[in-house]
């Protein structure tokens, strides 16, 4: 059975198809061959079908030279793909180094060959067009088995120089397949297709589709042209943590954005991007990669990207922070935003910037936001100044006591007490804080000392656990105390009796 | 004049027992008095009084413990959280069982030094190193117990080490963890063998190691004759509970202040989180302090070593350590003739040496406490401290005991500072310490030889 099986083995290992054999034998001026023995193995490794392909490639003279079947097997491509590769005669031609200009040429590694960046071999073969089994002739027209560039891939797309200087047609060529139910439910059935309806309606859209500016961001301009990824995908350019830096491809780009103006007729800033990174969203995106924070694409939206209203501003503030959103609904400060046309969260909180809020926001002094915006808008109001004051008062003493019962735990803990009430008063504590910060959204005495009530019940259950614990250990060291009185005692006692009888012997 | 019958319940027990010769025995025992210190002596009882203690403290350990990898470590917590005294109680049992083995090793260590172990003690000194031993087993079977992270990974990495016993290795593993991981299997085979098997060898061999000393007596140094000793009741006795009461109010102390231990590695028994066989072990776990000399031995051996694993080779070296500590008796062939022993007492001194740069440098001295601590710094360090510290032992040996022999102690430090000084590598260093001892014993032994032989010219 072995003997077989070995055999079986080395005649497979040894049946290398005819038209492959020159191209195994292939050696470079120096003399060394020009595929690898780990080429080799490659091509070793591939079922026999697949090794057949390759070699009717080269039959067919597309698989060109030793070096350009070289470059296929460096992509190290899994079997299937490799197959579909072999079977595309556009891949085959255009990756061929001895048969296309660098213009035209598909390389692993275009900077190196000197090839069109976009035109990058290794990425196209990674696009999830291409894994759906969607080739160069999806796109551009023609059939894989062309053996020559057909009338159709030339009157599919606007001539080079019209369709690199108005874009518009880029929306409407993507959506012959996005925007096509029937056909999108054979390659993913969960993936929406009102892209092109909501972009239409979009600002990037406005501007391309009807004020023809083709600075304006569409499909590739985000997605990508040969390298396109599924926004799951980490290393796609939708991916939420790479979103902010897509956008601020152009946003962040003053000299692009030169001429662009919002509603109001101001220049559209450039600065969100950098504004984005400092803030609390940036920060949990970007540094803690949480990817429930917000990209630009959280509030903005994708595809039916708008800038916001002021109304529109707090309801996406509220996808997230519903809580806050319904207490401040409820809120003198309602119609008082409404009547400014405030767009209420941002008003307070910033829009790119949003930093971490704190207690110190909060108060009556000048230099806090609720002193500050009052003394401007809605001076000499008592209620309000006491109001806030009393936030600003019950917050302190929530914050200041966690502060300080905090490290009770670790010296209680090293005591050996029991620390696991003062563990629960603080988790308590800590939600109570939540609560509390959040219950100012409602401006209101009454809800808020309603919220703060457990925070501050809890503080003072863990008050009293520290107070326990700390009487628990005073009873430790008095009962050792005693201890060690009693014990001394007995030694004394015992040592007494050992000198007694010492004397004794020598006497 | 007949003797008058004694009356009360020892008259009662003497009349159906016949203790009369226990009684005279009890009368006549005596402690050798010399030129050594008293000391010596208070040793091995200390390590019975902390075993007494470890032996009442696991029994009210034991009322509250519940064994189970679901239940262990809940129960610990609410015997230190919830159990009134629960707290003080393990932590008397934890502290009792350092300072247990901490007074068993001296107790070693002063019969090795003062060679009680010779002709014809060699059994109470076989008996006592089998205690050691079982000590040993006692500390890392209770270590597990707890079920906590600590314990778990500290657990699998000291099992682990079995898997180095040639040609059984895989099979003593499976044996010992009742599985190929440490898992519930293995903390109720730890249990058993921690309140069970190991309590009842313990007990038979401490009843015939002290049936040995009382038949023996305890030993004089060598080429001192007994012309006195102290009367072991009440005098001795006395003072024993003496110091079994101030190391009483140690214990007390030390479990109301340090709870949890000096917060030293290898010295400490905070529960912290419980075991979780699917967390991956973290950095820096480290076994007792007591086994931290075998854990530097380890990392010290590369991955191969002369056809063998390195691990293999450490363990071969730690046993064959073991082995000539144990074997003493019969190796010392000059304490046996009553003769001073120089070479071994300085062996000894060269041994303690070597454990204690090894638990130094697995302590990380000199590493500046982080977590990755500089391994050249802690050898400097180590290495400073430890030839300091055996130089001035040496200038203490020679001034205070006169003694003329220093070879080994020599060989180890020359190791010591190859390592830490020079930066050789810590096997190249010892291999030429070693060298460095064969050669001086061997032209020790040669120079020996030709005096002997003028000496016959003459």
């Amino acid at each position: 059975m072995i003997a077989l099986a070995l055999a079986s083995a080395l005649a497979a290992a040894a049946e290398v198809p005819a038209p492959l054999k020159p191209f195994l034998e292939a050696k470079d001026k120096d003399g060394t061959p020009i595929l690898s023995p780990q080429d080799r193995a490659k091509l070793d490794q591939m079922p026999e079908h697949t090794r057949q392909l390759v070699a009717t490639a080269i039959d067919n003279v597309i698989l060109g030279s030793p070096r350009h079947l070289k470059i296929l097997l460096s992509l190290d491509l899994p079997n299937p793909a490799m197959e579909m590769v072999l079977q595309d005669n556009c891949i085959l031609c255009h990756s061929d180094p001895g048969n296309q200009k660098p213009k035209n040429l598909f390389s692993p590694d275009p900077a190196k060959q000197g090839s069109n960046p976009l035109l990058n071999l290794r990425e196209f073969t990674s696009d999830v067009h291409f894994r759906r089994g969607l080739s160069c002739s999806g796109c551009h027209g023609g059939t894989p088995h062309d053996e020559a560039m057909v009338k159709e891939i030339a009157e599919r797309w606007p001539k080079e120089e019209e369709r690199h200087k108005d874009r518009s047609w880029i929306p409407n060529f993507c959506a012959r397949c996005h925007a096509d139910p029937g056909f999108m439910r054979g390659f993913n059935p969960t993936l929406p297709t009102d892209q092109l309806a909501k972009y239409r309606g979009s600002t990037h859209g406005i501007l391309l589709l009807q004020q023809k500016d083709s600075r304006a961001a569409q499909c590739a301009s985000c997605h990508g042209v040969h390298d396109i990824r599924g926004p799951k995908n980490r290393t796609s350019r939708v991916f939420a943590q790479r979103i902010p830096e897509t956008c601020g491809t152009c946003h962040a780009n003053a000299q692009y954005m030169a001429g662009l103006k919002i509603e109001s007729g101001e220049p559209i800033p450039t600065s969100q991007l950098a504004e984005f990174k400092t803030s609390v969203h940036g920060k949990a995106l970007l540094e803690k990669g949480d990817l429930n924070a917000p990209s630009c694409a959280g509030c903005h939206g994708s595809h039916s990207g708008l800038p916001k209203t002021a109304a529109s501003v707090a309801q996406v503030c509220r996808t997230c922070h519903a809580n806050n959103g319904q207490l401040f609904d409820g809120s003198p400060h309602k119609a008082a935003f409404e009547q400014h046309k405030w767009s209420e969260c941002t008003q307070c909180h910033g829009k790119h910037a949003i930093a971490k809020p704190t207690d110190a926001l909060v108060g009556n002094q000048p230099g806090t936001l609720c002193a500050d915006c009052h003394t401007k808008f809605a001076k000499d109001n008592p209620t309000c100044a006491a109001t806030s004051a009393h936030f600003r008062a019950e917050l302190d003493k929530l914050a200041t006591g966690r502060a300080q019962a905090a490290p009770q735990v670790d010296l209680l803990a090293e005591r050996g007490l029991d620390v696991e009430p003062l563990t629960r008063a603080l988790t308590e504590l800590d939600e109570g804080l939540v609560q509390t910060r959040s219950s100012i959204h409602a401006f209101n005495l009454v809800t808020f000392d309603k919220a703060a009530k457990p925070g501050a019940e809890a503080l003072d259950n863990a008050h009293k656990s520290i107070a326990a614990a700390q009487g628990d250990y005073r009873f430790r060291k008095r009962g050792l105390l005693a201890a060690i009185g009693f014990m001394s005692l007995l030694a004394l006692g015992i040592g007494l009796k050992v000198r007694d009888i010492e004397r004794r012997r020598r006497s | 004049m007949s003797a008058q019958p004694r009356k009360g319940l020892f008259g009662w027990l003497d009349r159906r027992y016949d203790l009369a010769p226990i009684l005279a025995f009890m009368q006549h025992k005596e402690v050798p008095l010399g030129a050594h210190p008293m000391f010596w002596y208070y040793l091995g009882g200390l390590t019975l009084f902390f075993f007494s203690v470890q032996i009442a403290t696991g029994i009210l350990l034991l009322v509250y413990y519940q064994v189970g990898d679901q239940t262990s470590y809940e129960s610990i917590h609410f015997i230190t959280t919830k159990v009134p005294f629960g707290w003080l109680v393990r932590s008397i049992h934890c502290w009792s069982a350092h300072l247990m083995i901490l007074c068993l090793v001296l107790h070693m260590l002063s019969t090795m030094m003062l060679k009680a172990y010779r002709q014809p003690r060699e059994l109470t000194w076989l008996t006592g190193f089998s205690l050691f031993g079982l000590a040993l087993c006692f500390g890392f079977s209770g270590y597990l117990l707890p079920w906590n992270e600590l314990a778990f990974f500290a657990t699998a990495v000291g099992t682990d080490m079995v898997k180095a016993v040639p040609w059984i290795g895989h099979t003593l593993l499976e044996v010992l963890r009742g599985g190929p991981d440490v898992s519930g299997n293995t903390l109720y085979r730890f249990f058993a063998l921690h309140v069970v098997v190991l309590p009842l060898i313990v007990g038979a061999v401490i009843a015939i190691h002290l049936i040995f000393i009382q038949k023996q007596g305890m030993a004089p140094p060598i080429g001192h004759t007994v012309t006195r000793g102290m009367k072991f009741f009440p005098d001795f006795a006395l003072r024993d509970g003496l110091l079994w009461l101030i190391c009483l109010i140690l214990l007390a102390t030390l479990a109301v202040f340090l709870p949890y231990g000096p917060g030293i590695p290898g010295i400490e028994w905070e529960l912290g989180k419980k075991a979780n066989p699917l967390a991956p072990a973290y950095p820096g776990i480290k076994p007792e302090w007591y086994f931290l000399w075998v854990y530097q031995l380890l990392k010290e051996f590369p991955p191969h070593i002369l056809g063998m694993e390195g691990s293999q080779a450490a363990l071969l070296v730690a046993t064959v350590l073991f082995g000539v500590w144990a074997l003493l008796p019969f190796l010392d062939r000059r304490a046996a003739r009553e003769e001073p022993s120089p070479i071994f007492t300085d062996l000894g001194a060269a041994a303690l040496l070597f454990v204690a740069f090894l638990t130094m440098k697995a302590w990380d001295i000199g590493g500046g406490g982080g977590p990755q601590p500089d391994a050249h710094a802690v050898a400097r360090t180590c290495a400073i401290f430890v030839l300091v510290a055996g130089l001035a032992a040496t200038a203490l040996r020679r001034i205070v005991w006169k003694h003329t022999w220093f070879l080994f102690t020599a060989a180890e430090l020359l190791h010591v500072a190859l390592h830490g000084l020079v930066g050789m590598s810590y096997l190249a260093a010892g291999a030429i310490g070693f060298v460095a001892a064969a050669v001086g014993v061997v032209l020790t032994g040669a120079r020996a030889q030709r005096t002997a032989a003028a000496g016959d010219r003459s």
